[in-house]
């Protein structure tokens, strides 16, 4: 018998997603004619006897038998992480980093003093973390209102959404988690019931630790209180920033800094080649992405058949490619430093003035700036005193 | 410093513009030099005489790029530099521009001089236009009035002043190439140095490129261009041109002689191929 079609046990269909296609074909060195394909512990049976060449087929199982005809592999969406489409999603991802500054159409925030952008920013890092959970969500419903006052409909739907959803999961998270697992973890005291002491009085004026409680996950104050504040801070953190790089040019940010950061020449900082250094990063990084994303162009270009490659000579291929955007990141930045001399730069940042342009900025709305960022403050510093 | 083919009086620049170079003789220097005048009382704005360039392999093997070349370009006129891929143009340009260093030979060039790159990507380094264009001029001491006025003048000459503060990465290859040659522009440099400054840009944008280096060249600044192409339609903006061949200039002379040139060496690659 040179070859048998084999009604093939579920243990080997797990390994292969596809049953049909398993074959072997090479040489056998067992007889299968001792073989009984009823289940699997009969294997135990094989007995090595002669070598004969073997096809082995397998045949479809049929799928109302009642044993499991599908393992884990049916639980992964067949080529959703193939190397093809891996390198299909870099190769068709943007160019552009994301939350770029948006030029027109010109609004209220494009007319703000970059500095004083850095200081709401640094307000907006601080006032969640540290103000009552009222202020909190304010803030929230703040930059909300403004994005969507400011922002074109595509840009706020897209950073709102997205930010949202990161500061959503955290709240679920961290409000269930928080309390939700305590016997495990916490007490070892036995209950009062237990060691016949009374329990503890419930307050009278309505408080109550327990918020809510859905089946074995409990939402208490502290997880409140840590689920607000983490979700408030990384919303505030990332659409405050979202919404500061889309209004503000990279050079206005950078001679903000530079203004703050002037203080500490006296104390010998490299102000300006730490802002120079900025400003060639802002600028390298669409460049990172272009050499990203050409070189895994180059490659989908070539219609590798991944099929056909072994694990390792796949690996082979994404070492070339990385090896490759190295190897074009550093080309471009010796490029890049020789036309910057070409340009007139010596290597001194100190000597080589950056010139930054400050048209956009507007008094009047300066001052209401300033003054909504004061009466921010003072309404946390008031509600923190009056809470406490 | 070696003697230069402007300072001999049988070789003045108008002379050097008329005759093929190797009737010239070549005045080759014992070692390196590079020198940059200020003043504008020499004729010539770009000279070059018995520049040989060389690059060693890792296998320590000697490898000549630009073999004896010798030109001269003289203040006010536009020349390009013609010649197949391989055969040196970059390099000569480069070294003109004192990027690298020439294994022999002498090059002079009037200063303040400005080198545009073939690839705007290395040649931006700013992220937003406005601030590209002004990087330039850094190494003076301008007030922010005099850069402002100049970024301006520099971007509406190759049409990109409305997208003064448009991040780079948002514009089209050509549009970064513009942005590159308006910081060139900017610096109100003596001399433009040009690498295929038009391969990235459709028909009106080169016209536009060109026509804005032919008024920066034509002002009474007696501002210089050597400009590196393959387009000989490009000719016809030309005050004279080089033609480059395996590292050696092997024509040099003005328009109406590159073109006899060219058209005699297609004549003679008909015949080769017995069309």
């Amino acid at each position: 018998m040179s070859s048998s079609t084999l009604l093939y046990p579920s243990f080997l269909s797990s390994l292969n997603p596809n049953p049909n296609a398993l074959r072997f074909s090479h040489s056998s060195i067992f007889d299968p004619s001792r073989l009984i394909f009823a289940g699997f512990p009969k294997l135990g049976a094989i007995v090595v006897k002669k070598r004969t060449p073997l096809n082995c087929f397998a045949a479809q199982q049929p799928h109302n038998e009642g044993t499991p005809s599908k393992g884990w592999e049916s639980w992964i969406r067949h080529g959703a992480i193939s190397p093809e489409r891996i390198l299909r999603v870099i190769a068709g991802a943007t160019s552009s980093p994301i939350c770029q500054f948006i030029e027109s159409p010109r609004t209220l925030l494009h007319s703000v003093d970059p500095r004083i952008k850095l200081i709401w920013l640094l307000a907006l890092v601080i006032l969640p973390a540290r103000s009552n959970i009222y202020i909190r969500f304010g803030l929230v419903g703040y930059l909300s209102i403004l994005s969507i006052s400011v922002l074109p409909t595509q840009i706020w739907m897209d950073q709102l959404g997205r930010v949202a959803l990161l500061s959503g999961i955290l709240f679920v998270m961290l409000g269930f988690g928080t309390d939700s697992v305590p016997a495990l973890l916490q007490s070892r005291t036995p209950p009062p019931s237990l060691i016949g002491l009374p329990d503890i009085p419930s307050s009278l004026s309505g408080y109550s630790y327990l918020i809510m409680k859905l089946g074995p996950l409990q939402l208490t104050r502290k997880g409140l209180s840590l689920a607000s504040t983490s979700a408030c801070l990384s919303f505030t953190i990332f659409q405050s920033a979202s919404l500061c790089l889309t209004t503000t040019t990279p050079e206005q940010l950078a001679s903000a800094l530079r203004w703050f950061m002037v203080p500490f020449t006296v104390l010998r900082v490299p102000v300006a080649e730490i802002i120079l250094t900025l400003l060639l990063s802002l600028r390298f990084i669409n460049l990172v992405f272009d050499e990203v994303r050409n070189a895994a162009l180059g490659i989908v270009a070539r219609r590798i058949n991944w099929k056909q490659l072994t694990v390792m000579e796949s690996l082979d291929v994404f070492f070339m490619y990385t090896h490759r955007i190295f190897k074009n990141i550093f080309n471009h930045a010796e490029q890049i430093s020789k036309a910057m001399i070409a340009r007139g730069f010596r290597g001194d940042s100190a000597k080589h003035k950056i010139y930054f342009f400050h048209d956009s900025s507007n008094g009047f709305i300066n001052i209401l700036s300033l003054f909504c960022l004061f009466g921010l403050i003072c309404a946390a510093v008031l509600l923190e005193r009056t809470f406490i | 410093m070696a003697p230069h083919l402007a300072g001999s009086p049988s070789l003045s620049s108008s002379s050097v513009a008329r005759l093929p170079l190797r009737s010239q003789g070549t005045i080759a220097a014992s070692a390196s030099h590079h020198c940059s005048v200020a003043t504008q009382d020499r004729r010539a704005a770009i000279e070059g005489s018995g520049i040989c360039y060389s690059v060693t392999t890792r296998q320590g093997r000697t490898v000549p790029i630009l073999k004896d070349c010798s030109l001269s370009v003289p203040t006010g006129q536009l020349w390009m530099l013609l010649g197949p891929n391989g055969c040196g143009k970059s390099t000569l340009l480069k070294v003109l521009a004192g990027l690298l260093n020439p294994t022999h030979g002498s090059v002079c060039v009037n200063k303040p001089k400005s080198f545009v790159f073939q690839n705007p990507d290395h040649q931006v380094v700013m992220p937003t236009v406005e601030a590209d264009v002004a990087f330039g001029l850094g190494k003076f001491n301008l007030s922010s009035d005099a850069v402002r006025s100049g970024v301006s003048k520099a971007l509406d000459a190759v049409g990109m002043l409305k997208y003064s503060q448009r991040p780079i990465q948002t514009l089209s290859g050509g549009q970064k190439q513009r942005v590159a040659i308006a910081g060139a522009l900017a610096e109100a440099c003596k001399v433009l140095l040009l690498d295929e400054l038009t391969t990235f840009l459709d028909e009106h944008d080169q016209l536009g490129v060109i026509k804005a280096v032919k008024n920066c060249v034509s002002s009474p600044g007696e501002v210089s261009a050597l400009w590196v192409t393959h387009r000989l339609e490009e000719l016809k903006y030309a005050d004279g041109v080089i033609y480059m061949e395996d590292g050696r200039i092997v024509m040099h002379g003005d328009v109406s002689a590159a073109v006899s040139f060219l058209k005699e060496k297609q004549a003679r690659y008909l015949n080769h191929l017995d069309l």
